[in-house]
């Protein structure tokens, strides 16, 4: 009967969690605007990266060098590139390469911190010291270094520079989902679910695991901002997309600096949208984490 | 105190050994060899150059072997040759260090000199059009690129003073004022976005330390205001700046690299760009050894000064 129970529990606080985060999000959103302004900026983003097709009214890569470098005007609202591109367009199908990039990036970074910091907390012991010791001395390299370095090895390539920043990504996750997973083994269902002699394996996944989804989330979303930042500085230095592909970055390296005096407007757009996009990711972090957990204010 | 910076000694040199076989096995395990690489982009790959050259290089040796090489040339200060332009490691580097050594201390001074008396003001102005000011500045610092604002900064500096910096990097000895026009805007970019993260930390700080007792005693003496705010106040709220400072070293270290190129000073962090696109793996294997080396030297000296500043603080 005991087992039954401990196998029934989880499920049940998970689904009462869920209603409750979403519940404390809408709470923390109505209480602060700024953290309405920057979900709706980044739904406007996400929109804007799914139904680029539509958006965009002009093709990115077509160039027309009969209109190259026109400044703003109702035809092309950012203004056009050295080739005659439509500068609007391309930012409107950049917005997917830095979600993609971000989101694949955070993706395998988080997941990849996750189960080095469940083995470190769970475990504990040599291993735990071992690979702490590894995390750090990942840390002790600035991520756009260790970024570069990782990307200098691999080819440039949206793919690489996407892979480079999980990696920097693996170790400050991995240190905080190790916190959290050692503060939640002290919880009593854990010892008990130990003393019925519950799998490891299952503890972790069905008692701890749950414990650590908010501050997982919390810190991936913050760390969607700093992806897409890495991105566009990997793409402006010629490491990251390339051309003809319009990424945020590259624009501004490639176009935006070459005729910048001449033509403003293609350093202006991209690198607007790259702000905009970080803000409203740091932003809207910033309120998950005061939704869900506020402790990670003082820790990270 | 002694056996706490000692501990905190030994616990770096764990870190940096990891660190440096991590940099190693990037250059050497990852898929694609370097110098066929190398050799292929120039056009004439042959298999007996291309045996010398790694020979030339001990690419030949076992890696524990190169490791431990590489390794010793390191401690000696004598990190070999670049394999593209053939000149020593050391001599570029002696070059390029004190380019980034000026920009980055510039660039900490400005975002200082920016950050601590704007954060002041937004903590005792609170909830004033100043506060918000500082504030929005602050997040705008955060969320600007630093490559967008330096190419943002040189466009508008071309555009309404039709004025570029001087091109041609002279030291600060050779030509004192071209030399400050070349690191001027550079550093101030730089300098902005280390100033956002301190601005808002500055802010909080005081604002907590102002409703302190001690704060509260020092009103009620008759104290004259700025007394209480940069006497009383500011000394304790600066503790935890510290701290903030000390974790932005990594920012400033990757912020030379993008404001370098952005303004074609012949840094460390252009340097190792370089180096990147010609695969010149001596290179950006040392420099990223050298760069986590000051970083964790960096860390070590903020947790002192921390320990120093308060003393309660041992671990």
């Amino acid at each position: 009967m005991s087992t039954i129970s401990a196998e029934i529990l989880p499920v049940e606080v998970e689904a009462s969690d869920e209603v409750s985060r979403l519940r404390s999000l809408w709470n923390v959103m109505r209480r602060k605007p700024l953290g309405m302004a920057s979900a709706l900026l980044l739904l406007v983003l996400v929109f804007t990266a799914i139904f680029a097709d539509v958006l965009a009214p002009y093709d990115p890569l077509e160039a027309r060098p009969e209109i190259r470098l026109q400044a703003p005007s109702r035809a092309h609202p950012f203004g056009t590139d050295d080739i005659g591109r439509d500068v609007l367009s391309r930012v409107v199908y950049g917005s997917r390469i830095s979600l993609w990039v971000g989101l694949l990036a955070v993706g395998i970074g988080t997941f990849a911190g996750m189960i080095i910091g469940l083995a470190c907390g769970y475990w504990e012991g040599r291993l735990d010291i071992i690979l702490q010791r590894v995390m750090d001395a990942i840390q002790a390299i600035p991520g756009l270094v260790l970024a570069l370095a990782i990307v200098s090895v691999l080819k440039p390539s949206t793919t690489n520079a996407m892979l480079a920043i999980a990696m920097v990504i693996i170790p400050g996750n991995s240190r905080i989902v190790r916190g959290a997973v050692l503060s939640a083994k002290q919880n009593r269902y854990v010892e008990a679910a130990q003393a019925l002699g519950c799998r490891q394996l299952k503890i972790v996944l069905t008692h701890i695991l749950p414990n650590v989804t908010a501050p997982i989330l919390v810190i991936a979303s913050i760390w969607l901002g700093n992806a897409i930042l890495i991105e566009a500085s990997l793409s402006f230095l010629g490491l990251g997309t390339q051309p003809p592909i319009p990424s945020w970055g590259l624009m501004l390296s490639s176009t935006g600096r070459a005729f910048m005096e001449q033509a403003p407007w293609l350093a202006i757009f991209p690198g607007l949208a790259i702000s905009l996009a970080v803000f409203g990711f740091n932003l809207f972090g910033d309120t998950l984490r005061d939704a869900w957990d506020p402790k990670l204010r003082r820790r990270g | 105190m002694y056996k706490y910076v000692l501990r905190r000694l030994l616990l770096a040199i764990p870190v940096l050994l990891l660190s440096s076989m991590i940099v190693f096995g990037l250059m050497r395990v990852m898929p694609g060899d370097a110098l066929i690489a190398l050799m292929g982009e120039s056009g004439n790959v042959n298999a007996k150059e291309l045996a010398k050259l790694r020979k030339d290089l001990g690419l030949d040796k076992p890696y524990y072997e190169q490791y431990g090489l590489w390794l010793w040339q390191m401690v000696s200060f004598n990190p070999g040759h670049s394999i593209f332009t053939n000149e020593p490691i050391a001599v570029s580097l002696k070059k390029s260090i004190p380019v980034t050594l000026e920009l980055a201390t510039l660039a900490m001074i400005l975002g200082l000199l920016i950050a601590i008396p704007i954060g002041v003001l937004s903590a005792t102005r609170q909830d004033t059009p100043s506060d918000y000011a500082g504030r929005v500045v602050a997040v705008t610092g955060l969320s600007m690129p630093d490559f967008w604002l330096g190419t943002l900064v040189i466009t508008f500096a071309a555009i309404w003073f039709h004025w570029i910096p001087p091109i041609g990097y002279a030291s600060f000895w050779e030509s004192p004022w071209q030399n400050l026009q070349q690191f001027m805007l550079p550093a101030a970019v730089l300098g902005f976005r280390l100033a956002s993260a301190t601005m808002r930390m500055t802010r909080s700080t005081v604002l907590e330390v102002l409703r302190e007792d001690y704060v509260r005693t020092a009103w009620a003496k008759g104290l004259a205001g700025r007394i209480v705010v940069y006497k009383h106040a500011l000394k304790n709220a600066l503790i935890p700046v510290v701290t903030i400072v000390g974790g932005q070293m990594g920012t400033l270290l990757a912020g030379t690299v993008i404001v370098e190129t952005i303004f074609a000073l012949p840094g460390m962090g252009r340097l190792t760009v370089e180096a990147i696109f010609y695969r010149d793996y001596p290179v950006v294997q040392t420099n990223v050894m050298l760069v986590a080396a000051t970083l964790v030297s960096l860390n070590l000296i903020v947790d002192m000064t921390y320990a120093w500043l308060d003393p309660r603080i041992r671990y």
